[in-house]
């Protein structure tokens, strides 16, 4: 039949273009790979994989290889007899029963191995991780680092959207949601789990095959409106860095510790290394220079890959004099921060009035790479934007507007004064308190 | 039968009498009924597909902004329940109803008026589901739905309300149709036709019925769960009050796993139909297909929870569900193996029908295997939720269930509407599908591998992605064109397509022996059934004396068919010489002769009624109404649900109290 | 030829069954699975509520505001549920009459379907009217279907249940409402015998329900 060809032709045609691209996809860099054997679960998932995808392979050209010899030996010709009418074959149905019985054995066996390995409880002495999903952010509490402020108020180290662990030593996750159930996946280092309310579930790996690095994080299970949105980074780092950063974490910012009465070193219950300097009034250059003394506290930016910072393009029409930042007043945005509608959602070590676990804890905000879920990196041109309008940068979110005149999808009114609204020179205010927060 | 030589076995019938838009509301008939199910069906179909255009054109490249992402996750929403509820289980049932009475040599199905019903409720569910686009509050917790997203506590919208009344409301729609086939199967088959000589979409649709009729309750209770919690403020799925999340989830798979199986199993039948055909050879292991078929179904209630495994069960039920769904794999299996060696040694003919059959059994494999792949937990912890996963069931759905029916509508559109479809442009069809459902699912593959999580709406350029995403958006705008090839292929074909004839394909089963489309009464004498193929036994009787559970040799000569005597019927089969699978009398089709009508041979015949269509539409008012509770207007609530329900109540008394048909003569 | 069914009017059903008998099983099938995921939801909530009033229980401060009593009255719905047995006993009956109408043994009182169907109507309306009191009784001790997770699961369980004897009460009605006009005859008796299926199966719910919930501490 001659208008067989030209479909027949194009899809010959098709393919291999298809081919070509799956070929020139395959030199690419994919930082999120599950097939990075970068820790203990990794590897044996891959394990299973190769199992899997061998054995798969195999059934594949197995299959299709009989239906295309099938296709080409039995396609009508003309003058062909009749075909013998067979009802079957008791031999061969017996043998593709057993056959696929004795392949699913073979993948059955490693499946229940690795199964009861990866879900038995981790070695005793893990680094104890609580995940807390949020809609939309990860809260990361290390329970075993505590410290005692003179009330008798113990802090825990808490990070958002941020996770730091050591290399070689295993991980043990407890995972809680505060809200939905969301899933909790950092592809590259090992298999998801969800974050289930009312349940407590748990995930440990090893990141142990593996250097001082940068992963994505993300969550798996959708949970509403900003599901994409709600991204982490995951740092893998030496030993030591890990003991200089959780040192410096379980410490007040250097930044907010120009009020009160500070917390000292002696009154920290477990302090281990240096702790950064404290007391001096904070100008962005004396920041800078404690936090160079101050040994490891953030993982370097300038080793985040490319594909590590976040691109989310700023909506249209949200417009910040980027000017204003560069003179933002840091005492001015410590008041505004301290006394203003920040407290209502916010905790702050150190600064007795912002204890709320609404929102992401802003102890050491100024030292985190990423904003808004790993949304936007932490900046003061996407900060100053997300405060003056997070429901704009970030569809659904909690976070309330700020910008004075700007109109609030979800109070559907502009935000005035009274409100509880800044201005753009306030929020430059605010933005060089929080990027002091290291 | 001293009539069977007046009327040409291949004349287009023009069996009723009546039409017009009144005829079609009013209609009993299971062939209209199928005909509206495949037509609405088809409609949705290209709603759901658009539904996806514009997610591919979203994730075409990095950080799309086509559409925000509250409006995504509703596509993405509507996308899988439109493409579920509205299109493969209609499509099913469109066949359900056309075929199942042909196929067991029956003139109805056991209720009429409720198969009516049936239709109509899925005709309003569908609307009042997609009325929600109007108000811009479609529904978007996922076509899964999970608890506690979708609880008034982070849903406060209407969204969910129209996603849950809407699936209710559907699901009367599938109970009411599962056990009325149910009934026709078990106790309308001709003489004869014991039940493994039943062909084999009978068979897979009769399997499919008892899923439905054990999976929809679970999901109804599930659902009235939610609705309790969301109208009336109960506790199933409220968090603070210690409600367990992972109930929704094992009601909800103790129902969507079998919903799969009755998404695939029709599909599976039509191929088990058209393959044989097409090789001119009985289907290679009937009993083994059918009883795979039923393991199927069986094993398929024991599997739920491998939907789970990321949801922390524990090591003891990861592995239990693991190894059952890995022994799913072997009836499926099998079924692959016998369509494959149905067509070893046959005679094979490459119309668009067998082409999509084919590809089913091509591309339904791979499925199979990333499905394995999927059901070994740790494994599967780097799969679930991902593109991958998108991929295997697309691959499961789109390359098995919808070749399958694509198939199904060019073989059986002759016998729906008396005219082929166009192979031409089918062959375009075909070749576009093919290569545009590849385009769009293998490259999901690597992109969920590479770490893409589902149902996100954006994402950022560099993680290697995006090449894979192009790819798949590209593959999606061919299956788009696909599409609308396959509309005009039909409305063209329906005016102008070759006139069919009785058998344009030569095939073994009972449907082929009466006219295209067949008149109202479907069969002028009930056919006494002898065996598995009985159109082919009168062909053929030199290949069949060892046909499995037939009767041998003159008794198998001493019966009638389509009124006939069989020896009318070898004559005219045997003088086709059949070139690209049409039968060439079907051409000289054109000297019209008329059937005789029901009236004329005595058959009583159901009277047309509006009633089942105003049941089923105080029915659906009477859910819509309860969306008043959510706008605090309970007053309103109460009085649309009594006023709905006694008009409803009304219409019903009036159905049963009125008789179906004239009394016997 | 044959022309075995040469017959235009319908032909014999497969089973020699009716439509209706083979569609009311089907029914029944589905019913069952729907009240199975009823009856393990609220065996999966059993003990998970946060507040009281329990089941078997009592609930004493500081769980509860004020001390609660264990909330079942195993009493009362023993003997609703005897009534409920019973009721199946004279829908037995019923049918049996209908059956075997004008034969000896079936005549006066004992032997007439319009007796036995409105016993059996009596003894349905008993039994709901003995979960109407249960029902505010347990509103009054402060149990609502919002109270808890027991609340919600039990009220729906039983509730669904109770929608279904309503539903059978009703179309026991119907029947007896036929039987007063015209008289049931034995061709009628399939009419009996379904809606009697069906009755029975609702009975052997709740024979589940009041071993699970009510018996079974």
């Amino acid at each position: 039949m001659p208008f067989h060809s030209r479909p027949r032709r194009l899809a010959q045609a098709a393919l291999t273009v298809a081919l070509v691209a799956l070929l020139a996809a395959c030199g690419q860099n994919h930082p999120d790979s599950i097939f990075h054997r970068r820790t203990d679960f990794n590897r044996d998932v891959d394990y299973l994989f190769k199992v899997l995808i061998y054995a798969g392979t195999a059934v594949f050209i197995f299959v299709e290889g009989i239906l295309v010899l099938t296709l080409i030996k039995f396609r009508k010709r003309p003058g062909q007899p009749e075909p013998e009418h067979v009802h079957g074959n008791t031999t061969l149905e017996i043998a593709w029963t057993v056959i696929p019985l004795l392949i699913l054995i073979l993948i059955g066996i490693p499946t229940v191995r690795t199964i009861f390995k990866t879900e038995a409880v981790a070695r005793s002495d893990a680094l104890q991780v609580e995940v807390v999903g949020h809609q939309w952010w990860w809260e990361f509490r290390y329970p075993q680092y505590t410290t005692t402020e003179a009330s008798g108020k113990v802090d825990t180290v808490v990070t958002a959207n941020e996770l730091y662990l050591p290399i070689g030593k295993t991980v043990n996750f407890t995972l809680h949601s505060r809200d939905v159930i969301h899933s909790f996946w950092i592809p590259a280092l090992g298999g998801k789990r969800d974050v289930v309310t009312n349940h407590t579930n748990y995930l440990w790996m090893t990141p142990d095959s593996v250097g001082s690095d940068e992963f994505n994080g993300a969550c798996a299970e959708y949970c509403g409106t900003s599901h994409a949105n709600m991204r982490f980074k995951a740092f893998t780092v030496t030993q030591a860095d890990f003991d200089s950063w959780i040192a410096h974490q379980e410490q007040p910012a250097v930044g907010s510790e120009t009020t009160g009465p500070a917390l000292s070193a002696d009154s920290t219950a477990k302090v281990t290394t240096a702790t950064p300097g404290v007391g001096a009034p904070p100008s962005a250059g004396a920041v800078n220079a404690q936090v160079a003394q101050a040994g490891f506290i953030a993982f370097p930016r300038d080793k985040i890959p490319a594909s590590g910072v976040p691109e989310t393009p700023l909506p249209a029409g949200l417009t910040f004099d980027d000017n204003l930042l560069a003179s933002g007043n840091v005492e001015n945005g410590k008041k505004l921060v301290t006394t203003g509608m920040c407290i209502a959602c916010h905790t702050e070590h150190g600064v007795t009035m912002m204890q709320a676990v609404v929102g992401p804890n802003l102890t050491h905000v100024g030292s985190r790479t990423t904003i808004a879920g790993a949304m936007y990196p932490n900046d003061p041109r996407h900060l100053a934007r997300w405060i003056k309008f997070a429901n704009g940068m970030k569809p659904g979110v909690g976070m309330p507007t700020f910008g004075i005149g700007q109109y609030d999808p979800v109070t559907l009114k502009g935000i005035v004064t009274a409100a509880g609204g800044f201005t753009d020179a306030q929020i430059a205010d605010i933005v060089a308190y929080l990027t002091s927060l290291k | 039968m001293a009539t069977a030589a007046v009327s040409p076995s291949y004349a287009h019938a023009e069996s009723t009498a009546n039409s017009g838009i009144w005829s079609w509301l009013t209609t009993v008939d299971h062939k209209r009924i199928g005909i509206l199910y495949l037509f609405t069906a088809l409609s949705w179909f290209a709603v759901g597909g658009t539904e996806a255009v514009i997610m591919r054109m979203q994730l075409q490249g990095p950080n799309g902004r086509v559409v925000s992402a509250e409006v995504f996750n509703q596509l993405f929403t509507m996308h899988g329940t439109t493409m579920i509820f509205l299109v493969v289980m209609p499509l099913s049932a469109a066949f359900f109803n056309f075929l199942i009475p042909l196929q067991i040599g029956a003139r109805d199905v056991a209720f009429p008026r409720l198969n009516a019903f049936s239709y109509w409720v899925y005709l309003f569910g569908s609307l009042f589901m997609n009325v929600s686009w109007l108000f811009g509050m479609a529904p978007n917790g996922g076509w899964f739905g999970y608890a506690p997203l979708t609880t008034m506590a982070y849903n406060p919208g209407l969204n969910i309300d129209f996603w849950m009344l809407g699936l209710q409301i559907l699901g009367v729609s599938s109970l009411a149709a599962a056990f009325n086939f149910i009934t026709t199967i078990i106790n309308m088959r001709a003489p004869g036709m014991n039940l493994m000589r039943m062909p084999m979409f009978t068979w897979m649709a009769f399997i499919v019925q008892f899923l439905l009729v054990l999976a929809f309750p679970v999901i109804t209770i599930a659902l009235v769960f939610l609705q309790f919690d969301r109208f009336f403020g109960t506790n199933f799925y409220t968090m603070t009050a210690g409600a367990d999340p992972l109930l929704w989830q094992h009601l909800f798979w103790i129902f969507g796993h079998p919903e799969v199986y009755i998404l695939i199993l029709p599909a599976f039948g039509l191929v088990s139909e058209i393959l044989p055909t097409f090789s001119r050879k009985p289907i290679f292991g009937y009993p083994v297909m059918v009883y795979s078929g039923i393991l199927i179904a069986f094993l398929g209630f024991g599997v739920w929870a491998h939907h789970m495994f990321a949801v922390g069960m524990g090591p003891i039920a990861d592995s239990v569900f693991s190894m059952t769904t890995m022994l799913i794999a072997i009836p499926t299996g099998v079924k692959i193996f016998n369509w494959i060696f149905t067509m070893w040694g046959g005679n094979l003919r490459f119309t668009v029908a067998m082409k999509f059959a084919i590809t089913l059994v091509a591309l339904f494999t791979i499925g199979g295997i990333s499905g394995v792949m999927h059901s070994s937990p740790p494994a599967d912890l780097q799969q679930t939720d991902t593109y991958f996963i998108v991929a295997h069931f697309h691959y499961v759905l789109v390359a098995g269930s919808l070749m399958g029916l694509w198939g199904g509508i060019y073989y059986y559109f002759p016998k729906f509407t008396g005219r082929l479809l166009s192979e031409k442009i089918g062959n375009w069809h075909f070749w576009l599908t093919f290569i545009g459902v590849n385009l769009t699912f293998m490259p999901m593959h690597w992109s969920g591998l590479y770490g893409m999580p589902r149902r996100i709406y954006a994402y950022d350029a560099g993680q290697g992605w995006e090449i894979f995403n192009l790819m798949s958006s590209i593959g999606a705008y061919i299956q788009a064109l696909a599409g609308i090839l396959f509309a005009y292929n039909i409305f063209r074909s329906r005016k102008h397509g070759e006139i069919a004839g009785n058998d344009p394909w030569e095939a073994p089963s009972l449907e082929w022996s009466i006219p295209s489309p067949p008149p109202d009464y479907n069969f002028e004498v009930i056919p006494v059934v002898t065996s598995r193929y009985p159109l082919w036994d009168i062909k053929h009787p030199e290949l069949t004396t060892e046909v499995p559970h037939s009767r041998h040799g003159d008794e198998r000569n001493d019966v009638s068919m389509g009124g006939k005597h069989v020896g009318a019927f070898h004559d005219h089969l045997a003088a086709g010489t059949p070139e690209a699978g049409v039968n060439p009398n079907a051409k000289q089709a054109s000297s019209k002769v008329s059937l005789k009508t029901a009236e004329e041979l005595g058959i009583p015949m159901p009277y047309p009624t509006i009633k089942p269509f105003w049941v089923a539409l105080f029915m659906t008012l009477m859910f819509a109404s309860l969306l008043m509770i959510h706008k605090d207007m309970l007053h309103l609530a109460v009085a649309g649900v009594i006023g709905f329900a006694c008009l409803m109540a009304g219409f019903l008394y009036a159905w049963l109290t009125s008789p179906l048909e004239p009394a016997h003569h | 030829m044959t022309t075995a069914v040469a017959s235009h009017a319908h032909p014999p059903t497969s089973t020699g069954l009716d439509h209706r008998k083979i569609a009311i099983w089907a029914f029944i099938g589905s019913e069952c699975m729907l009240f199975a995921s009823l009856i393990s939801t609220y065996l999966i909530y059993k003990g998970r509520s946060v507040v009281g009033p329990f089941p078997h229980t009592a609930c004493n401060p500081p769980l509860c505001a004020v001390p609660l009593k264990p909330i079942l009255n195993i009493p009362v719905t023993s003997f609703s549920t005897f009534v409920l047995l019973m009721s199946s006993l004279a829908m037995v009956l019923a049918l049996a009459a209908v059956e075997n109408r004008g034969k000896p043994g079936y005549e006066g009182i004992l032997g007439s379907s319009k007796f036995w169907l409105l016993v059996t109507i009596i003894l349905g309306t008993t039994f709901l009217g003995c979960q109407a009191y249960e029902f505010t009784s347990f509103v009054h001790e402060g149990l609502t279907i919002r109270t808890n997770l027991f609340g919600s699961s039990f009220f729906t369980l039983t509730g669904f249940h109770g929608a279904h004897v309503t539903a059978g009460v009703l179309w026991l009605i119907t029947l007896l409402a036929i039987d007063m006009k015209r008289g049931l005859e034995p061709k009628d008796a399939l009419l009996v015998d379904i809606s009697a299926l069906y009755w029975h199966f609702v009975d052997v719910v709740w024979i589940a329900i009041f071993t699970l919930v009510y018996l079974i501490k």
